[in-house]
């Protein structure tokens, strides 16, 4: 039995396995003329020359053709660089979590989204690198491109196992930043998949750096729909994965301040991504993944 | 308890089910994961609270409905010692409850229990048993014996009597009620008749009869041990007290005291059963003076009594001439000596002339006047004052009726000249004495030497009770005021006659002494007898327990009269018109001294038709069943109903 088979049964990937197909599925449902264009143009990186015709925008006159061959020249430029994808899977242990209704755990379901977005950046001809937080048996992918790296993005997609408490762990974390930082250059776009849950403190402002230096952030926020509901009834006896929070309440009476408590987290998040220029993107593992993957699409300006 | 009752109600073992349900649930909630705990806020107590209550009237309901099906299944193998009727092929039956109302049912067995409740309740049992067609009727045997109930097949007017019936101090008269119920249902066409005895049997011993007795609970009979105050009466300084008790058992180490009077030195009791009497010297200046026996027995109410008025006792003036109206033997005259014989504890107050005072009556219920020569003016102004305020006057006309002096007549009793027909020798005329009783057939062939003819004489409005067989009067009765005055035409002196030696006289001068003790009220008198007062006087009577009511009542003799009949021991006050004064109403001693009598020896055939109970309360049950599921549901839709307002989904996490 391999490796990935084992995974699967220890994880709960619930109707969004098989991963491979289903991130393809998803990511030809997405097409929404997010690849990159081949067209020259303005841009960022030099394209070569033509000769001028009228109607050409004089700027790009190259002027020191002119003077030395006296033929008036345009200078072209790549109108979309190649931008790399820097995937960071939160793989800690609350994200093993699934509850009932949902399709699959909220790490399976940020699998899929992860490997989606990989299929449309390799498609693309984008760049894509994995780092982690948390988890075991989590494979960190340097940046690469083409099918090779889609293939092994879903491989160690599928190999990781949500794990490890970070709860006070905050250096992990930092470590995980420090390494995407590294990977993604100016320009690069910067996708976290995390439940937001269990983190330690400072987590918002370790993440929100990577919006930083050029770079596009965005956060999706993935949550159960009992997360996000609170569906019980009746007495309860709750227990984090993450920590030592333990407790007895009843539903009805914790109800409103548990969902009060969570949009306020919400929200702080929000403010705090939103001032370092990256945005946070709420996702419901029941809801469609083509319409999680566009809100991370268009939350990154609808390119990769 | 059979193997079938016993596996019925194993049944309600299962209410183990539920209460283990409930541990279950009552205990903390399974642990669950979820990662956003830790903005989730603690309300355990609220939790915890809620669930308790709940889970607490659901056990509570499920637990009595798996109970409630365990009883129904076990009542139809039941049998239980409550009474019922058997039947024969199931045939309806008319029954009779003599239910003895009187004081010695009041008393309370060694376990607490009085007898009048058990014998209610054994009523109850019994009529609760009765099936539509049943003929029921209910007698009393507290003296007299009444019909509270003739026989009737309306179950629920049997019930309703029931109900209202109440435990009273009156005497026994339970071969009276007997008599009466087996009357009372011997015209009903039933052919299953039964007599049923509720009663301590204390009393005469029940002769045999058809239908038999049935006691169904022997266990009334069981002698207790007692001792009453029947009679208390200030004389003077002094207080006599007419005790009775069951046994020297009951009497020894007791002792009559005065309540609230500490001065007073308790007399103590002779340690023997019966009646005794006892005498204390008491304060005549107290008021409202109350004897009582220390210790306890089975009754404490009779252990205490009012002390009556002086005058307590019937008070009885006889003026009758020594010498030609007492007996040859000698001793007091024939009538002081019949009124000794027939009212042990009326004072008798012999006089040689009537009293020209009215004051003189006082104290006074009754004059027997044996054969006057004439009444004076002074004497006729006190005697009719006398009869007006509720005297009773007697006058046996003689040959001294002829001797009427000078401004003396024989008014109030005649007007005009009587004459004495010493050659007339008839008898009387029985048949117009009957109302008198058996007695009045002795009247026959007497051997008198005369009689006053009044059939030429005015009687003043009286009317004729009884005839010679020639047709005069005999005896005349006339009312003046609230008193009655009698004229008998005959001299109470055995020189005149053997009418003074026939038991006729004794029930007429009975009937006399009955008379004046209607009419005055006896300030003593035993529960149960009536009082009687004049129609147009106004009466209002204050008892122990509130207001007596006073009604109308005709009688056999004649006019209607106001009755009441106290039923309970106790201080009355009697409001007549504008005088009022106390009476005392006692209980009779027989209630105390009377054993307990076994029933006739018939009566084991009636036994033998008492069938033991069994238990069908299935109706009643499978409501309680049904309405115990409705509460389960609407407790359940409620608490839906609660968590839907709270705003939770109602899906559980559970």
């Amino acid at each position: 039995m391999s490796s990935s088979s084992t995974l699967r049964q220890g994880l709960d990937w619930g109707k969004l396995a098989p991963l491979r197909l289903r991130a393809k599925t998803v990511a030809d449902g997405v097409y929404a003329g997010g690849h990159r264009s081949r067209r020259r143009g303005a841009g960022i990186e030099f394209g070569g020359q033509r000769s001028y015709v009228p109607g050409d925008d004089l700027r790009f006159i190259d002027r020191h053709a002119l003077l030395r061959h006296g033929t008036l020249l345009v200078r072209q430029f790549e109108t979309e660089t190649d931008r790399t994808l820097c995937l960071l899977v939160d793989a800690s242990l609350s994200m093993s979590y699934r509850g009932e209704g949902a399709p699959g755990a909220k790490y399976a379901y940020a699998a899929l989204i992860a490997a989606a977005l990989c299929k449309i950046a390799v498609g693309a001809g984008d760049r894509v690198s994995l780092d982690w937080f948390g988890g075991e048996r989590t494979v960190e992918l340097a940046t690469a491109g083409g099918r090779e790296a889609f293939e092994r993005v879903v491989g160690a997609l599928e190999t990781a196992q949500p794990s490890a408490d970070l709860k006070s762990d905050l250096p992990a974390l930092e470590r995980a930043v420090a390494r995407v930082e590294r990977r993604a250059g100016r320009g690069s776009t910067v996708v976290v998949l995390s439940d937001l849950l269990d983190l330690p403190e400072g987590a918002e402002v370790a993440i929100g750096t990577l919006g930083s230096r050029g770079k596009t952030l965005s956060v999706a926020r993935v949550l159960d729909p009992t997360e996000l509901s609170f569906p019980f009834t009746g007495p309860l006896h709750l227990r984090a994965l993450e920590g030592e929070a333990r407790i007895e309440t009843d539903a009805a009476a914790a109800r409103p301040q548990y969902l009060a408590a969570l949009a306020a987290q919400t929200e702080r998040w929000s403010e705090r991504l939103l001032s370092r220029g990256g945005s946070l993107v709420p996702l419901n593992t029941a809801d469609d993944p083509v319409k999680a993957v566009r809100q991370i699409l268009d939350s990154v300006g609808g390119v990769l | 308890m059979s193997f079938l009752v016993a596996a019925a109600l194993g049944v309600g073992l299962f209410i183990a089910i539920p209460i283990a349900a409930h541990l279950l649930r009552r205990g903390r909630a399974k642990e669950r994961d979820f990662p956003p705990t830790a903005l989730v806020p603690t309300s355990r107590s609220v939790a915890r609270e809620r669930a308790t209550l709940e889970d607490r009237v659901l056990l509570t309901i499920r637990a009595l409905l798996i109970a409630c099906l365990a009883v129904i299944g076990a009542t139809p193998f039941v049998q239980c010692s409550r009474l019922s009727l058997g039947r024969n092929a199931g045939a309806s039956v008319a029954f009779a409850l003599v239910v003895d109302d009187s004081h010695s049912m009041r008393e309370k067995d060694i376990e607490g229990r009085v007898r009048f409740d058990r014998a209610m309740n054994a009523a109850r049992e019994l009529l609760s048993s009765a099936r539509e067609g049943d003929a029921i009727a209910i007698v009393l045997a507290g003296k007299p014996a009444r019909l509270a109930l003739a026989a009737t097949t309306d179950l629920n007017a049997a019930r309703r009597a029931l109900n209202d019936l109440s435990e009273s101090d009156r005497s026994t008269d339970l071969e009276g009620a007997v008599s009466l119920a087996r009357m009372s249902i011997a015209s009903v066409s039933h052919h299953d008749k039964r007599v049923v005895l509720l009663s301590d049997l204390a009393g005469a011993p029940l002769s045999e009869g058809q239908p038999p007795i049935w006691t169904p609970v022997p266990d009334l009979a069981t002698p207790l041990e007692n001792c009453a105050i029947f009679g208390a009466e200030r004389r003077g300084r002094r207080v006599a007290a007419h005790i009775a008790c069951t046994s020297p058992a009951a009497a020894a180490g007791r002792a009559l005291t005065v309540v609230g009077e500490k001065n007073v030195t308790p007399v103590p009791l002779a340690a023997r059963g019966g009646i005794q009497e006892l005498g204390l010297d008491l304060d005549p200046k107290l008021e409202h003076p109350e004897l009582e026996l220390n210790g306890g027995d089975a009754l404490k109410g009779d252990d205490r009594s009012p002390l009556a008025a002086e005058s307590a006792s019937l008070g009885v003036l006889v003026a009758a001439d020594v010498s030609n109206a007492s007996a040859k033997t000698g001793g007091p005259p024939v009538l002081e000596q019949a009124v000794s014989a027939l009212e042990s504890s009326a004072t008798i107050h012999p006089i040689a002339l009537l009293p020209d005072d009215v004051n003189e009556y006082r104290n006074n219920a009754l004059l027997l006047l044996d054969d006057p020569g004439g009444i004076t003016p002074e004497a006729r102004g006190a005697l009719t004052t006398f009869v007006e305020r509720g005297g009773v006057a007697v006058a046996f006309f003689g040959p001294r009726v002829d001797q009427t002096p000078l401004g003396a007549t024989l008014e109030p009793f005649a007007h005009g000249a009587v004459h004495w027909d010493a050659k007339d020798k008839s008898d009387v005329n029985t048949a117009s004495l009957a109302w008198l009783g058996p007695e009045a057939s002795s009247l026959q062939d007497l051997k008198l030497q005369g009689h006053a003819d009044l059939s030429t004489t005015d009687l003043l409005g009286g009317r004729i009770l009884a005839t010679f067989s020639d047709g005069p009067p005999f005896l005349s009765k006339r009312e003046l005021g609230r008193g009655t005055l009698f004229t008998v035409a005959l001299p109470t002196s055995v020189e005149h006659g053997n009418f003074p030696l026939r038991p006729a006289f004794l029930a007429l001068l009975d009937y006399f002494l009955d008379e004046a003790r209607t009419h005055r009220g006896a300030a003593q008198s035993v529960a149960g007898n009536d009082w009687t007062f004049p129609l147009n006087a106004s009466v209002s009577i204050d008892g122990p327990r509130g207001a007596l009511t006073v009604q109308e009542r005709a009688r056999t003799s004649g006019n209607a009269q106001k009755v009441t009949t106290p039923t309970l021991a106790g201080r009355y006050t009697v409001r007549i018109d504008d005088r009022a004064e106390e009476r005392v109403v006692t209980v009779d001693p027989s209630e105390i001294t009377a054993f307990p009598q076994k029933p006739p020896a018939n009566a084991a055939q009636a036994r033998a038709n008492a069938h033991p109970g069994s238990v069908d309360a299935s109706p009643e049950l499978g409501f309680v069943a049904l309405a115990l599921l409705a509460l389960e549901l609407g407790v359940r839709v409620f608490r839906r109903m609660t968590r839907e307002r709270g705003g939770a989904p109602v899906a559980a996490a559970r």
